[in-house]
């Protein structure tokens, strides 16, 4: 049972991360009428409002992961309330710096903040470093938060029995690993790995910062580290969102819950393993990295995604075919999710192998596919994760009248707006660009049709928003 | 008490020595990059044009240097030439040799420019310009007075300027034929491949370079991608370590 304390935090972080998403939402759609000559923003107004929607939205849907994690785990484990205050309390410090380093300080890179850009900037002065400090506190936050599940997770489970080897082997095993336990496992490794690689690149920024010109930085190295830490940490938001799917997607639809198979297991450990160096398909473009890690990027990236993609389809699957499924918001949530997840990472895979990037790459291909499984994909497995627990909280059953309108509006307006992007892709317009050059002009029109689509995602999640904080609220008033 | 003090005050001396450091003289091609350079009047034929009215006819490369140079200037003239010669027809560009130094007139740049051969090739313009520190300035050109040796102490450099007179590329020293190209091409707004050699500032470079052979070989950069992993696992295994486990299954 969860405790009173813990869903007051879960509340708190569900409040927190729905008012920034709409806001960030309104910033991408903003960004879209400009591309598509609708609205004209500056240059510096469009890169800082770039920058901070790419920040805040990678920011807020992996600590719904983990806020969603944290609370699931108590089923399993005693997890520690103080660290996610403390978490709570950095993220939301963080989030105040970004947001002054990029509206005061006009600090525009980006969110990949590539080297050496930040020493370059056309902005004050104070917002490089105050946005590597930002950097830094969203780090420790979230290194202690995993941290300290993790540590709860080997308080009850050995880490051969945590990462489910027991299931590798021939037989059953004594122990059963549920499969939240190890996907929530192998993803905070991961979460793990890719903070201490932003330590090394903030400490490598700062070193310079200070040196006055005696410490410079490799640009490959810096390039290689960004990734490793960006490009990481954005899939395994991903993977927390599946863990709170595997957990809670049979039980919403009464169905019984996943088990654990050697198949699962080693499509997971896998997927641990991999996804650490599938970012060097980031590289592609970089000619001095040696060729191996090219070739190792390419693999990577299948290694790390098709297993875990084909053993949660089949899951997913094996539980709503032939089978009389209670439809509720939640799981048809969770279940769009997937598909929203499994076709944007189609798109992933034909952008990371080595001959399709150079045509694909930083074109609009690339926000189409990872716009696809986000906002049709991970982010619905975070609402999915809400909607359950705001039901929880506000003590309502979970049926809701309006599911089929608001799943309607929802694949509508989201699959829209991917698909204007997709099609840009496809005809090589070029990403990150505020007004598009006059080769691409007559295709405009296709960003201000994503804006309008934008426009009806973002009315049903203003909608989800209302209802959900109104079910959150009710958990203060309890006593 | 007084450790944490002593620790504190040497991190902050040793910081303020690092941060007191001057790089001093930094030979950095990537300076200015992409940056415009100063629209500059500059003398020639008799005439004063605007550095723009030049470049916006096509793109230029400028070459500086002063005609009482007992050092570089002579061979890295020599070498531009015989580069232009070399280089396709179609990658030509016009070659603007300005002067730095004040004591150079009309009369020093005619008599240079015969001296090579090129007073009649009009891919070739020797001038001078009386805004001289304003031109240095916006390509990152800092030539230094010394006054015991009467001489400019200076590198060879080429700089690119394309037909919107901004700054594509830089080359510093007396560069190879493929450097040469690429900057012809770079002012063409062909888009040229680059990384910056590693150097002994760089510490952590994915290349260390071997300047017998001219070879990179894998540095501590790319070894150092090896150590979040690394890290991660000594976290996990600290992690896992002690722990009475009341398994509760
Ligand atoms: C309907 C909602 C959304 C809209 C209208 C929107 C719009 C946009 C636009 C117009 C761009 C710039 C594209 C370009 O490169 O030209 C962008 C970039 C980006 N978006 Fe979204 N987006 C939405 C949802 C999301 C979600 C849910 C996520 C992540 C969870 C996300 C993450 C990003 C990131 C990381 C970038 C790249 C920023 C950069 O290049 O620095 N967006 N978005």
């Amino acid at each position: 049972m969860a405790t009173l304390q813990l869903k007051k935090l879960t509340s708190v972080w569900i409040i927190t991360i729905l008012v920034l998403f709409v806001l960030a939402i309104v910033f991408g759609i903003l960004m879209r009428f400009n591309q598509g000559n609708a609205i004209h923003l500056s240059p510096v107004g469009f890169y800082s409002m770039m920058t901070i929607h790419g920040l805040t939205m990678i920011g807020i849907w992996f600590v719904a992961g983990m806020a969603a994690v944290n609370f699931l785990l108590q089923r399993y484990i005693k997890v520690s309330a103080g660290i996610n205050v403390f978490a709570l309390v950095l993220t939301v410090i963080g989030v105040v710096m970004l947001w002054l380093v990029t509206f005061v300080g006009e600090f525009h890179t980006g969110w990949t903040f590539l080297y050496p850009l930040p020493f370059r900037g056309a902005w004050k002065e104070w917002a490089t470093p105050l946005f590597l400090l930002a950097l830094g506190v969203l780090g420790i936050g979230w290194f202690v938060w995993s941290a300290g599940m993790l540590f709860q997770i080997f308080r009850k489970y050995r880490p051969a029995q945590a990462f489910a080897w027991q299931h590798l082997r021939k037989g059953s095993p004594e122990i059963e690993t549920p499969p939240f336990i190890l996907i929530s496992t192998v993803t905070l490794i991961g979460i793990i790995t890719c903070l201490v690689a932003a330590v090394l690149l903030l400490v490598l920024y700062f070193a310079e910062y200070f040196s006055s010109g005696s410490f410079v930085n490799d640009a490959l190295l810096m390039k290689n580290l960004t990734f490793f830490f960006g490009h990481t940490l954005a899939n395994e938001m991903l993977y927390l969102g599946l863990a709170s799917l595997y957990e809670l997607f049979p039980e919403v639809s009464g169905r019984p819950k996943f088990k654990m198979t050697w198949y699962v297991a080693l499509a997971w450990n896998c997927t641990m393993v991999f996804i650490l160096t599938a970012f060097f398909h980031h590289m592609y473009m970089d000619f001095v990295q040696p060729f191996a890690f090219q070739v190792i990027g390419q693999m990577a990236s299948y290694f790390a995604s098709v297993p875990a993609a084909a053993v949660t389809a089949f899951s997913v699957l094996a539980v709503v075919i032939k089978n009389p499924i209670r439809w509720s918001l939640t799981n048809t949530l969770f279940f769009v999710g997937v598909t929203g997840w499994l076709i944007g990472g189609v798109g992933a895979v034909i952008d990371a192998t080595i001959s399709n990037n150079f045509v694909l790459h930083n074109t609009l291909w690339v926000p189409a596919h990872f716009h696809t499984y986000n906002a049709i994909g991970n982010v619905l497995f975070s609402l999915a994760f809400f909607n359950w627990a705001a039901n929880e909280f506000g003590g309502k059953g979970h049926t809701d009248k309006f599911t089929r309108l608001k799943m309607t509006l929802l694949i509508i307006g989201g699959s829209g707006f991917v698909i204007m992007f997709y099609i840009g892709g496809a005809y090589s317009v070029p990403r990150r660009f505020n007004v598009y050059p006059q080769e691409f002009s007559s295709l405009s029109i296709l960003a201000s049709a994503g804006a309008l689509f934008a426009c009806l995602y973002l009315a049903v999640i203003v909608w989800f928003l209302v209802n959900t904080v109104n079910k959150c609220l009710k958990v203060f008033s309890a006593a | 008490m007084f450790k944490s003090i002593f620790c504190g005050l040497s991190i902050f001396c040793l910081g303020a020595v690092a941060r007191a450091q001057g790089p001093g003289y930094v030979f950095s091609e990537e300076d200015k990059i992409y940056q415009k350079v100063a629209d500059v009047n500059i003398a020639y034929d008799g005439e004063v044009r605007s550095l723009s009215g030049l470049y916006s006819q096509g793109p230029v490369v400028i070459a500086l240097i002063y005609t009482r140079c007992s050092g570089v200037c002579n061979p890295f003239l020599l070498q531009v030439k015989e580069n232009m010669l070399v280089a396709d027809s179609d990658e030509r560009s016009r070659v603007l040799v300005v002067s730095f130094d004040p004591r150079d007139g009309s009369g020093e740049m005619r008599r240079l420019a015969i001296r090579y051969g090129l007073d009649n090739d009009g891919g070739w313009i020797f001038a001078t310009t009386p805004q001289i520190s304003e031109l240095i300035n916006s390509v990152g050109f800092n030539p230094v007075w010394d006054s015991v040796r009467a001489q400019f102490d200076h590198e060879a450099l080429l700089v690119g300027i394309n037909d919107e007179g901004f700054i594509t590329r830089k080359l510093t020293g007396l560069r190879d034929f493929n450097a040469f190209t690429s900057l012809l091409r770079s002012i063409r707004n062909e888009f040229i491949l680059s990384y910056p050699l590693p150097n002994e500032n760089m510490v952590f470079s994915c290349f260390s370079y071997n300047p017998e052979t001219g070879k990179n070989q894998p540095g501590t950069g790319l070894l150092l991608l090896l150590l979040p992993a690394l890290l991660s696992l000594v976290v996990v295994f600290v992690l896992s370590r002690r722990h009475d486990r009341k398994p509760r299954f």
